[in-house]
């Protein structure tokens, strides 16, 4: 019998543990997981890459070649909706020039929206495998990711008010359950527990915390390493952090359609890729009466760029500030402390002449 | 005789150490600015000296301090510090109160430039410069150094100029290519200063400034607002009178002071400082893959604070 497939998704945010599912329960193959991404993976990345190019490009790259140095032979790319579309091929062709031997799945080839056609392109990691079966773990797969967005969300508008500090052992306990996961009975398990471990914690939250809405391009701001641990820094300093940009909201539940129709007093054409469901969060969070909008976005990102405009504009309108944060591929975090410090400082201020 | 209470606010910044101090009705007692020659420590030490100077200390006792700049968290932990406040908020709170009507305040350091929009004497709105220093004093340094002009000086010669030379404002490496080439073409030295300025402040309002609503009064202060050649450029710009505070340069300090003299905390702060000895090491943790770097101060050989790591893990205890 041929050896078993060592397949590869280079790092994103947490999802990772959802591709390790579909590889290991639906296609009985073998998921090697890329390390944490750190200083190395941006450097690995940075120096074997065009240099005008996003950084999400770099860090993805670096974590590519990371997992194919933890001994991964076929490496798996996700598709996106920006010249995200475009990266695989030229990573592909970066990693082939470099000398690497490898299996190559490019997911944007078949980025049709349906799921038959994603999995047509995961059967070459194991060619007898049941579609039946890797149809059901993609289904299985797909409830974690709803999972773990939701606990995720719950963990950052909590975790600022949480006097015991126990939310961030819970948080991380999560997440391990999520990677060792193997039925979807545990992951229901493991999604009730880390829950009900929440819910037991008294908060010490205000009447009316300060509330604070984050948007931006796909990669960066689902991205902990990317964007320096934003969430995590805003809610240690005292904040509800909301993200609505997530896989859950903006792939698999969708269920604000029509998107663009409501946000036409602000744009009457999609900018691409991420613009119009930030454009929307934007205003939701807006009109829900949130104290502050971050937008996080990689340097050269072009529709976040686009965007910036139109979310000046909202600004005025609704009478909400925006912090504008660029990401290029710094590790230093002084720069970054100072705008969220004096953000925070200045709603803090706006609020309690308010009240 | 009774001492009153009196409250330091120290500012030290890439370029310059700003130091005040104040009474509780926010009078100046004492000021001082000199440059930060890259060695902060040294620089505060020399400050305080010269602050101690000016100070009475029978009359007045010090009871709050605070540091604010971007060398704020190494000179807060050398002063013993009651608050350690960003330089924007420091900005934001100095400048209102001394302009309480004030709606917008421009604000061009060394290497950082920022606007924030104030109403109702709270800031609700601020941009500061991100990946890119263009257009700030360090600019206007290394172009008068090549024009062979103090920059102090660089704006009695811009007001000389009637016609300001056009120079491409958009990126600082493209305006000083631009200039070398209006200079070679014959361009007179007053026209291509008047040039500069208005290049500075161009610069600023279509990146800082992108996109906020500028209303009227506006301060300017920072280092660069020093520079009446760039004062005149906003004006033109902006088409409204631009007000630079004689104590602009101090606004960052006089904040800190303010917020010192906010905050709950109290020590009674003595100059002892100066003639403290303190060392700062840097040690890679190597706890993780993340590398942090700690930074470690040291005062007569103990560790007074450490800062850098991520976790407890980088945590200096040694």
């Amino acid at each position: 019998m041929k050896q078993q497939r060592k397949a590869a998704l280079p790092r994103y945010g947490e999802y990772n543990c959802a591709l390790k599912y579909i590889v290991e329960q639906g296609f009985e193959a073998q998921c090697v997981l890329p390390p944490p991404l750190s200083k190395r993976t941006l450097d690995l990345g940075a120096v074997n890459s065009p240099d005008l190019v996003c950084t999400p490009f770099k860090t993805l790259l670096g974590s590519m070649i990371e997992a194919l140095e933890n001994g991964a032979d076929t490496i798996i790319m996700v598709p996106g909706a920006c010249r995200l579309n475009y990266f695989a091929e030229l990573q592909e062709q970066i990693l082939r020039d470099l000398g690497y031997t490898f299996d190559f799945i490019n997911l944007s080839l078949y980025n049709t929206g349906k799921m038959r056609d994603i999995l047509r392109a995961l059967k070459a990691l194991n060619p007898r495998c049941s579609m039946v079966k890797a149809g059901k773990a993609f289904y299985e797969a797909s409830q974690m990711v709803e999972h773990l967005d939701d606990t995720t969300s719950l963990y950052y508008r909590n975790c600022g008010f949480d006097p015991t500090g126990t939310y961030p052992k819970i948080y991380k306990k999560f997440i391990a359950d999520m990677y060792a996961a193997r039925s979807l009975a545990e992951i229901r398990t493991a999604y009730r527990t880390a829950n009900d471990a929440f819910t037991d914690i008294p908060l010490k939250k205000p009447q009316d915390p300060i509330r604070i809405g984050i948007i931006g391009d796909y990669y960066t701001v689902m991205d902990p390493f990317s964007n320096l641990e934003l969430e995590q820094k805003l809610a240690d300093m005292g904040v509800e952090v909301h993200r609505l940009m997530n896989i859950t909201n903006d792939m698999l539940r969708n269920s604000e359609k029509n998107k663009q129709v409501k946000i036409r007093e602000f744009s009457e054409y999609s900018m691409g890729a991420s613009s119009t469901a930030d454009i929307w969060q934007a205003q939701n969070f807006a009109e829900r009466g949130f104290d502050g909008l971050i937008q996080v976005k990689s340097a050269c990102c072009m529709p976040e760029t686009d965007i910036m405009p139109v979310l000046a504009n909202l600004s005025q309108d609704y009478k909400i500030p925006v912090l504008y944060l660029t990401y290029d591929s710094q590790t230093s975090d002084v720069g970054l402390m100072t705008r969220l410090e004096a953000f925070y400082d200045m709603v803090e201020m706006r609020k309690k002449v308010a009240r | 005789m009774n001492t009153q209470n009196a409250f330091l606010g120290i500012d030290v910044g890439s370029i310059s150490t700003k130091a005040v101090i104040i009474d509780e009705g926010n009078k100046i007692l004492a000021r001082e600015y000199i440059w930060t020659e890259g060695n902060p420590i040294g620089a505060v030490k020399k400050l305080l000296g010269l602050l101690e100077k000016q100070f009475d200390k029978d009359a007045w006792k010090i009871v709050g301090v605070g540091a604010t700049g971007s060398a704020r968290r190494l000179v807060g932990a050398i002063v013993g510090a009651t608050v350690v406040k960003n330089e924007i908020t420091a900005h934001a709170v100095g400048t209102t109160a001394f302009h309480p009507e004030v709606r917008t305040i421009l604000e061009i350091g060394g290497q950082d430039s920022k606007i924030i929009l104030v109403e109702n004497g709270i800031a609700v709105d601020y941009a500061m410069n991100t990946l890119c220093a263009a257009g700030t004093g360090a600019f206007l340094s290394s172009q008068a150094r090549r024009l062979g002009i103090e920059v102090e000086d660089m704006g009695s010669y811009a007001l000389q100029s009637t016609h300001p030379t056009m120079i491409a404002a958009r990126c600082t490496v493209f305006a000083e290519s631009d200039l070398v080439h209006k200079i070679q073409m014959g361009h007179p030295r007053e026209d291509i200063i008047a040039g500069v300025c208005r290049a500075v402040a161009s610069n600023y309002i279509n990146n800082v400034g992108k996109g906020k609503k500028i209303c009227s009064p506006v301060v300017f202060q920072g280092g660069v607002s020093k520079n009446i050649g760039v004062v005149r450029a906003f004006e033109d710009l902006l088409h409204c009178p631009v007000i630079v505070d004689e104590n602009g340069h101090l606004m960052g300090a006089m904040g800190a002071a303010i917020l010192a003299k906010r905050g709950l905390k109290r020590t009674v702060f003595d100059f002892s400082v100066e003639n403290m000895d303190f060392v700062t090491r840097e040690r890679n943790c190597g706890g993780c893959s993340n590398n942090c770097e700690v930074i470690c101060v040291y005062r007569d050989g103990n560790l007074i604070d450490f800062w850098g790591n991520r976790c407890e893990r980088g945590a200096a205890g040694h």
